[in-house]
């Protein structure tokens, strides 16, 4: 770690957490990968004003990809700039690495670790656990793989710098993604059985109920994301028709 | 024809590609045609890593001129990607690309860019050679994902 | 002073949505039972947590994408069933929470759009680390305030609803909570869509769903 203290890498770690904090339309993420280099920059161009700001504005540049797999190209990013990496190599790799970082994590965490971490805590719910231990378990399982991610992301970027394509490929994150949604599929099957049978379900409230359940349902599965407003629209407004009969009677 | 999408898009391999087209044109094969990354390893590897089990190959827009006819044959179903207006521009030229639908995808703010969409930002230079690819029988428009709104050139340049 | 505290809550929760964290405790669950825990009904709170979770499944902050916030929306919808006891509190809370997760959702575009004109230009000589430390953490504390807003004003709303409406409410406890599931089952249906659809995933969605039953009987 030629150039880099162990203080200024923890201390760029810890600010990772905020990446997403100046989020605009304008650079994405750009400010805040800049703010998130800070310590590291400082300290690698410690003695040397004009490099540093030449550096903060190079990373001020468009940035996004997924808030945790960031890591990978902050870690490597401080590699390069601590290597002495000229100005165009180390925005080609920003360039280069967002893309695949946005699409992995999003495939990875938001469309698999989330909602089978979510669906396993609703149906801890419904089973009937108490709040403490639902929220606790979703809260410990959900950011035990959270932070194993973006402490592994910000370690192999440190480690391989401009080459860590390859530790990324061959960490096969997109069939560990697979593999997750493999067990989403069983729970969202767990939670619509246990959303019909169990305690404060449909079945409680009589088996008519069941009918537009499923109707609902399979209407989802068709049609896909472009259902969820209507859905949401049809729940709001049949809850203030019921609330404004209920003035009238 | 098993060029499915011509493309122009700066950050080249990524979601709105890959999820967005990519599940409703199937592609066999991405074929990215930059100068720059023809004949960079390191950064072609990182690109490979998004485009999941598809075939990723580089060329130069030389390269790509010649291999065109062959990309149209192949039974293997590609989208042609460049990162630039330009790059797109000198790979049509002389009605390469005659009778092809050429796609405006992302291309951010920057100095010298004039906003048209809120993904698609023009230098006059850009604009030049989009009315040059249009005359010569390509039809141009911004369409960011397959869902979206689609916008002919002509629309765009009058906004 | 109350509803400050909710307020306060809220904005807090909300920042862990985008701008600080990502730790989920902006998810409806948590945020839902840590309400509930401050007002004095964690059960409530996560029970209306449970609900708008499921209804949020499918909504995540991917990309430059407008969502609906869930974080506001679930504190908004926990601090309007508290404050009252009728029949009318869960499912009006619910719909108060469905329709301020889209008004959140619209603030986040807002700020996203505002944040646009605080951030240094990349090209702009000036920009220095002081400039990009101030703007940053700038931006995370008009965040933190957007999420007060919000999470303040829906409560007032909520609540006023409730207040003049809830005591009215014509169906009981069961029907209501049943009306509320199948709005719900419809993300459900997009959460297996999204995962590759019926055809695709039949087999697990069919063992799970044994699965759940059986476990549901004699659990």
């Amino acid at each position: 770690m030629s150039a880099l203290s162990r203080r200024a890498v923890t201390s760029t770690f810890l600010r990772s957490f905020l990446v997403q904090g100046s989020w605009n339309y304008h650079t994405m993420l750009g400010t805040g990968f800049a703010w998130a280099m800070l310590p590291g920059l400082r300290r690698i161009f410690e003695g040397d004003p004009e490099g540093l700001d030449a550096s903060v504005r190079r990373h001020l540049d468009h940035f996004n990809a997924h808030p945790y797999l960031a890591n990978v190209a902050l870690g490597a990013a401080l590699r390069l700039e601590a290597d002495g990496t000229d100005e165009q190599t180390v925005r080609r790799f920003k360039t280069a690495v967002r893309g695949p970082l946005g699409g992995l994590g999003d495939s990875l965490v938001w469309a698999a670790w989330l909602p089978t971490v979510s669906m396993a805590a609703l149906t801890l719910w419904w089973l009937g656990l108490p709040v403490w231990l639902v929220v606790g378990l979703f809260l410990v399982v959900y950011n035990a793989g959270h932070l194993a991610l973006r402490i592994w992301g910000f370690r192999i970027g440190l480690r391989d710098g401009r080459d860590v394509a390859l530790t990324l490929s061959e960490a096969r994150l997109a069939q560990l993604g697979e593999r997750i949604k493999s067990i989403a599929a069983l729970l969202v099957g767990v939670l619509a059985g246990v959303v019909l049978a169990g305690r404060e379900g449909l079945s409680d409230a009589g088996p008519l109920w069941i009918v537009p359940a499923v109707v609902c349902f399979a209407a989802g599965l068709k049609i896909g994301h472009r259902a969820w407003r209507p859905a949401a629209v049809a729940t709001v407004t049949a809850i203030a028709l019921i609330a404004w009969w209920g003035v009238l009677l | 024809m098993s060029i499915v999408l011509f493309r122009i898009d700066e950050r080249l391999i990524h979601g709105q590609v890959v999820i967005g087209w990519g599940h409703q044109l199937r592609p066999d094969r991405y074929a990215v045609v930059d100068d720059d990354l023809a004949d960079s390893a390191w950064e072609q590897d990182l690109y490979r890593l998004g485009a999941g089990t598809a075939d990723v190959v580089f060329a130069t827009t030389e390269d790509a001129r010649g291999r065109l006819s062959e990309w149209r044959d192949d039974p293997l179903r590609t989208i042609l990607l460049t990162r630039d207006v330009t790059t797109m521009g000198r790979l049509g030229a002389g009605g390469m690309l005659a009778g092809d639908r050429v796609n405006l995808g992302g291309l951010h703010h920057g100095p010298g860019r004039r906003e048209l969409l809120t993904y698609l930002h023009l230098t006059a230079e850009d604009e030049d050679h989009l009315v040059k690819l249009a005359a010569e029988g390509v039809e141009v428009s911004a369409h960011d994902l397959p869902d979206a709104h689609r916008v002919p050139l002509e629309t765009l340049l009058e906004g | 002073m109350e509803l400050a505290l909710v307020a306060l809550l809220g904005g807090v929760l909300a920042l862990d949505g985008t701008s600080v964290g990502q730790f989920m405790l902006s998810r409806p669950v948590v945020a839902g039972a840590l309400t509930g825990w401050m007002l004095g009904d964690p059960a409530l709170g996560l029970l209306i947590g449970t609900l708008l979770e499921l209804y949020l499944l499918v909504s995540f902050p991917s990309g430059g994408a407008r969502f609906p916030e869930g974080t506001t929306a679930t504190v908004v919808a926990v601090a309007t069933a508290v404050a009252s006891d009728t029949a009318g509190a869960l499912p009006i809370a619910i719909a108060v929470g469905l329709l301020w997760g889209q008004v959140g959702g619209f603030s986040i575009t807002a700020l996203r759009k505002a944040n646009g004109f605080i951030v240094p230009e990349p090209a702009d000589s000036r920009a220095d680390s002081a400039r990009v430390a101030t703007a940053h953490l700038g931006a995370v504390g008009l965040d933190f305030l957007r999420g007060a807003l919000i999470t303040g004003t829906g409560v007032a709303i909520g609540r006023m609803l409730v207040a003049r409406v809830g005591a009215s409410w014509p169906l009981g406890q069961r029907e209501s909570l049943a009306l509320i599931l199948v709005g719900g089952a419809v993300s459900v249906g997009i959460l297996l869509h999204d995962l590759g659809g019926f055809r695709h995933r039949r087999v697990l969605f069919a063992a799970g769903f044994a699965l759940g039953i059986v476990g549901v009987r004699f659990l």
